[in-house]
């Protein structure tokens, strides 16, 4: 089963935490924990990692065999990071990321760390058309999209209904967010990590 | 959407921007205290709500603990518009975990959307139950996330949510899912078109199929022929390739879910998984350009290769197998070399021989060394259970080696490991306390009490040893830097067995006590009691240091330390008493063997947790220890099966020692529970018997017939084999889809029935299959095979109808003279290698005995009808001898003697075996008696 989804970016700022398993602290220092447990690893290591620190914070694994497992990738300045037992495969879980990330970059159109900033209710429904409840629901990106899609559409739908003057969908996020990143970039030149 | 809430944009921004944490502490801060206000406030319409509640979702997923909003978000559930909703799902789903108060507020509400017609709202609805659903929640719901799950009309990204919600139920709350009940109908799930659909129902069948593996068993078939069909035959939609890679995530998912079942009997299902693992391993052996691919295709391999071990070690995969992973170990990918030292410690877990992996053992070591300490952890692991008696100094002397400068986080559990491997494959004693010793020297605050109690207890229990360690642990005493693990040693066993050293130079009495209480004053106070029991000990056997061991307890009683100073009054007293007193005697007599225990290293390593969760399908560790584990989950399984209302589990079950003596017990009590659960129950209808006592004597005809199907039989007989065509027609004008047929056999010892392959899954409108039936009789047997078919029309049905194979079947007819048969009557002889019987039979039309229809069964149940035997031409009288392949040949005569006035028949059967003759004779009245 896989128990936590995270994404955070290479400073350790958590973009996105989705925990199947109920924590036994809060959720900044697991990401803290594991941020410090993946971030001192170079480029070149194996993706997986055995976690026994993180029995304080999702539960004791007593068992050798079905220990927290750690299966992270880096790409540009995010890491992807699941935490999963012994009942996964490590590289199914390697290529469910993959497949994550394509599934966001389908519909972000190359997928930017604002992105999922700005964006967090739709990568958290992105999130939700792939893992349902710490398993594996669907791992084509057509199919994902295809779901992404038709959330989308019924909130377009119900946008329109409820503002039946409105001009445009409120629910495109390309039409509307377009204007907003514009209209932000100004204000974030100069902003560092944060 | 929250590109369209100006406010929440802002919001975010605002934080971006904020320098410092104090700063972006300020902002949330101000941003909660308002919301606060408006949500005291009231009055808030759908949307600001919504906006609301997506702020404090932001500050959620920052990692700030919210306290507010959940009413708020209770609310959005219910709102009609699907935007509000959805925020009020995701907030519930992050917000809430399965045991909130809040979470009984919205029960009504996601019924309400899960009954409703509109797929989005279903698919929200399950998403939330999947995610927190409590018990309380399962029990509600279980019913309608079925009924999504099952429905025809439901569509396939329904189908996929409410599989894995039906899992999410089952584990909340196992006893709200019938499952045995459910088997059939959820297993044929398996057959769908969509491959998205098979993934999330294997899932939830691979939980339900290890609490029920008989209930579930036909997935295994399943299981085999999806792959098969993904594999070889390339039967699969072009989008689920991935990378090239057909389905990889099915894949794996299948081969695991075969792993969690005994190796399969089925000689047909064995060839074609073979095939299909031997496709894999061989289409994996190049490796392309790209990451992804190579990922997915491995993905796949290592978990065949796994699927590979557990079905046979001893086969060719398995050497094809050993000879990749020799490869990947020392692959330059670190991913590759972390998975191969992993399945090659499954493959040392099981495998009987670990020769060929000991050819590898120099990389293995060397691993030990990798610069990542994952594929180290892996290489531990590996080294620990591909020990043995021959290897163990090696391995043992490297793992210590290693122990000195491995990673902090490993120490522990090596010191653990080294500690058992020592115990199990010692070779000499001396070696033992050698290891043991100098892994406690060596590794020092990661040694665990119980490595050290061990040694205590292995020591105390053997004779031979007592002395030698006694030397061993004085020297290590004198060594300056000796650790406080050590000295606990050392008090214990130079307690009871210094003296045995005593005489040698250099280990007198004075010299002992020094050694050890120079260390005193670095220890603490438990450590410091144990050595004021080391000498009251001495105070016995060494009377020529007893002043000073006086000296000591003397000032012990003054102490802060309750327990130090209650031992130190007590032995003052004791050693100050006059020399004829007997107490001190007594008390100090040398310490009794300890009761053979289990040691409690490995039970420290292995703790099971008994739950719904997935498990690992093997242990590290040797053979020993997995047929070990296999046994206690087989135990637990069998446990699990007895019903709870017996008085004997039902006190003791939750005591754990008690469970275990409880589990010895149910191991050898037939489980009827589980039994039945298994045997299919047998269809009624009318014509049913009918038609099968018909086949019990003719080769060919109806077994079963409905409005939908027909099932007809031919077969064919010859010595102890035979071939059943099974003809399935379809009446109907739609397919009959998940078209599933199976043999039940409850005694496969006896009788095997197999196809001869995998059954099509679906039978065309208006069109009959054929299906091969391969039957073995190896020993007599009297339980007749029964055939269930199920498939969905609609709605799901399932028949299942005994088989017309009887011990008759596999009998020869043989010719006699008449001399030669009251011969062989005589020599068999009367009971009990007689079996007779008389019962009513019913006479032909004209009212006379109805002799061709007494012939055609007798002749129908494979006998040769011996005419001119029996001076009465309405007798019959019959021989024949049956195959079997375990058992050999076994005679059998017959008489059959009706009698027209009172309408009775005297049946009366001799053979070799008791057995047979019983079972014939219970076979052809059943065929000629009337009712």
């Amino acid at each position: 089963m896989i128990h936590a989804v995270l994404i955070f970016n290479t400073s350790g700022i958590p973009r996105l935490t989705k925990f199947y398993t109920p924590l036994h602290q809060s959720s900044q220092t697991v990401v803290q924990k594991i941020f410090s447990l993946i971030s001192v690893r170079p480029a070149g290591l194996c993706n997986f990692l055995d976690a026994p620190e993180l029995e304080a914070f999702l539960g004791p694994k007593d068992d050798s065999n079905e220990r927290w497992r750690v299966v992270y990738r880096n790409y540009a300045t995010l890491y992807f990071v699941f935490v999963v037992d012994g009942a996964e495969s490590e590289l199914g879980i390697l290529d469910l990321i993959q497949v994550f990330v394509e599934a966001l970059d389908r519909s972000f159109e190359n997928v930017c760390e604002l992105d999922l900033v700005f964006h967090f209710d739709e990568v958290h429904h992105i999130l939700a058309e792939i893992i349902q409840g710490g398993l594996v629901l669907e791992t084509n990106v057509e199919e994902i999209n295809l779901s992404v899609k038709s959330a989308l559409k019924a909130r377009k739908d119900s946008f329109v209904s409820s503002h039946p003057l409105a001009l445009g969908s409120g629910g495109s996020r390309n039409g509307g967010l377009q204007t907003h990143l514009n209209w932000l970039t100004d204000r974030l030149t100069g902003v560092s990590g944060r | 959407m929250a590109a369209n809430m100006r406010g929440l944009t802002q919001f975010i921004a605002d934080i971006r921007g904020a320098r410092v944490r104090e700063l972006e502490e300020k902002r949330i801060n101000k941003e909660m205290a308002n919301i606060r206000k408006k949500f005291k406030d009231g009055n808030l319409d759908g949307y600001q709500k919504k906006k609301y509640v997506a702020k404090i979702i932001f500050t959620y997923i920052l990692g700030y603990k919210v306290d507010i909003g959940h009413l708020e978000a209770v609310n959005l559930i219910s709102s009609s518009k699907y935007s509000e909703k959805q925020i009020g799902y995701l907030a519930v789903t992050l917000l809430m975990h399965e045991n909130s108060d809040f979470l009984r507020l919205v029960v009504n509400s996601i019924r309400k959307d899960l009954d409703e017609n509109n797929e989005v709202h279903n698919c929200l609805a399950l998403h939330a139950i999947a995610n927190v659903g409590s018990s309380e929640m399962a029990e509600a719901l279980a019913e309608d996330v079925h009924r999504l799950l099952i429905s025809p009309t439901s569509m396939t990204f329904v189908k996929k949510k409410a599989a894995l919600t039906l899992l999410r139920i089952y584990r909340k709350r196992p006893e709200v899912i019938p499952a045995a009940e459910w088997a059939l109908r959820l297993v044929s799930l398996m057959d769908d078109q969509d491959l998205g659909v098979v993934l999330c129902v294997t899932s939830l069948i691979m939980a339900l199929a290890q609490d029920h593996p008989d209930a579930y068993a036909v997935c295994y078939t399943k299981a085999v022929d999806r792959l098969h069909r993904i594999v070889i035959e390339h039967e699969y939609s072009g989008i689920y390739t991935y990378y090239k890679v057909p389905a990889p995530w099915l894949q794996v998912k299948l081969l695991r879910l075969l792993q969690y079942y005994p190796p399969t009997e089925d000689t047909t299902l064995k060839n074609v998984l073979n095939e299909t693992l031997q496709i894999i391993m061989t289409s994996s052996a190049e490796p392309s350009r790209n990451v992804q691919h190579n990922n997915a295709q491995n993905a796949v391999l290592f978990e065949a290769i796994s699927l590979a071990i557990h079905l046979d070690t001893r086969s060719p995969l398995v050497d094809t197998a050993a000879v990749l992973l020799a490869r990947f170990i020392s692959s330059k990918e670190t991913n590759v070399r972390y998975l191969g030292l992993d399945t090659m410690a499954h493959l040392a877990a099981r495998s009987d021989t670990l020769e060929p992996l000991k050819k590898h053992q120099g990389t293995i070591i060397l691993s030990l060394r990798d610069k990542d300490i994952s594929v180290r952890r892996r290489a531990l692991d590996l080294l620990y259970s591909m020990c043995d008696i021959d290897n163990s100094e090696l391995i043992v002397g490297e793992l210590l080696r290693y122990l000195k400068v491995a990673d902090y986080v490993l120490r522990e559990e090596m010191v653990l490991k080294i500690a058992i491997l020592t115990e199990k494959y010692a070779c000499s004693y001396k070696w033992y306390v050698d290891t043991i010793l100098q892994l406690i020297s060596a590794a020092g605050d990661h040694v665990g009490e119980e490595v050290w109690y061990r040694v205590v207890q292995i020591v105390t229990n053997t004779e031979d040893l007592q002395e030698y360690a006694a030397r061993v642990v004085f020297e290590y005493l004198k060594t300056p830097s000796a650790h406080e693990s050590l000295v606990k040693v050392g008090g214990y066993i130079l307690g009871e067995y210094g003296h045995l050293i005593a005489n040698e130079p250099g280990y007198s009495p004075l010299e002992q006590f020094q050694a050890l209480h120079s260390k005193s004053q670095f220890c603490v106070a438990p450590t410091r009691s144990l050595l004021l029991s080391t000498y009251i000990k001495w105070v016995n056997v060494f009377p020529e240091i007893k002043s000073q061991l006086i000296n000591i307890f003397e000032r012990y009683r003054h102490v802060l330390d309750a327990e130090l100073q209650q031992r130190a009054c007590e032995y003052y007293a004791l050693a100050c008493l006059p020399d004829d007193n007997e107490m001190l005697q007594n008390v100090c007599e040398e310490m009794p063997p300890f009761p053979p225990r289990v040691s409690g290293l490995t039970s420290r390593l292995n703790r099971k947790m008994a739950d719904t969760e997935d498990k690992r399908t093997w242990i590290h560790g040797g053979r020993e220890m997995n047929l070990e584990q296999q046994m206690t989950t087989l135990m637990r399984s069998k446990q699990a099966e007895v019903p709870v209302n017996e008085s004997t589990t039902a006190s003791g079950a939750a005591d754990s020692t008690m469970f275990n003596a409880l589990a010895g017990l149910n191991l050898t009590m037939p489980s009827e529970a589980g039994e039945s659960g298994a045997i299919p129950r047998l269809t009624v209808g009318p014509s049913i018997d009918k038609w099968y006592k018909k086949l019990t004597y003719s080769a060919e005809g109806v077994l079963y017939e409905d409005v939908q199907i027909q099932i007809g039989i031919k077969s064919r007989f010859q010595g102890y084999l035979g071939q059943l065509a099974i003809y399935f027609g379809n009446k109907v004008s739609a397919p009959l889809t998940s078209f599933t047929s199976t043999v039940y056999v409850s005694d496969s010892e006896a009788i095997s029935a197999t196809f001869a392959k995998i059954p099509a899954n679906i039978l065309a409108s208006r069109t009959q299959s054929q299906q091969l039936l391969q039957v073995e009789c190896k020993k007599v047997f009297t339980a007749i095979p029964i055939l269930t078919v199920s498939f969905l029309a609609g709605a799901h049905q399932s028949i299942s109808i005994r088989l017309p194979i009887t011990v008759t079947k596999f009998f020869e007819g043989v010719k006699f003279g008449q001399a030669d048969f009251f011969e062989r009557w005589k020599l068999i002889g009367g009971s009990p290698r007689e079996s007779q019987v008389v019962f009513p039979i019913a006479l032909d039309a004209a009212g006379h005995i109805d002799l061709p229809h007494n012939r055609r069964i007798v002749s129908g149940n494979h006998f040769e009808i011996l005419d001119g035997i029996d001076p009465n031409p309405n007798n019959i009288v019959g021989a024949a001898v049956l195959h079997t392949s375990v058992d050999g040949k076994v005679g059998c005569l017959l008489r059959l003697e009706p009698n027209r006035e009172a309408k009775l028949c005297r049946l009366t059967v001799r053979s070799t075996s008791e057995e047979v003759a019983a079972e014939v004779q219970r076979l052809m009245e059943a065929a000629l008696r009337t009712e």
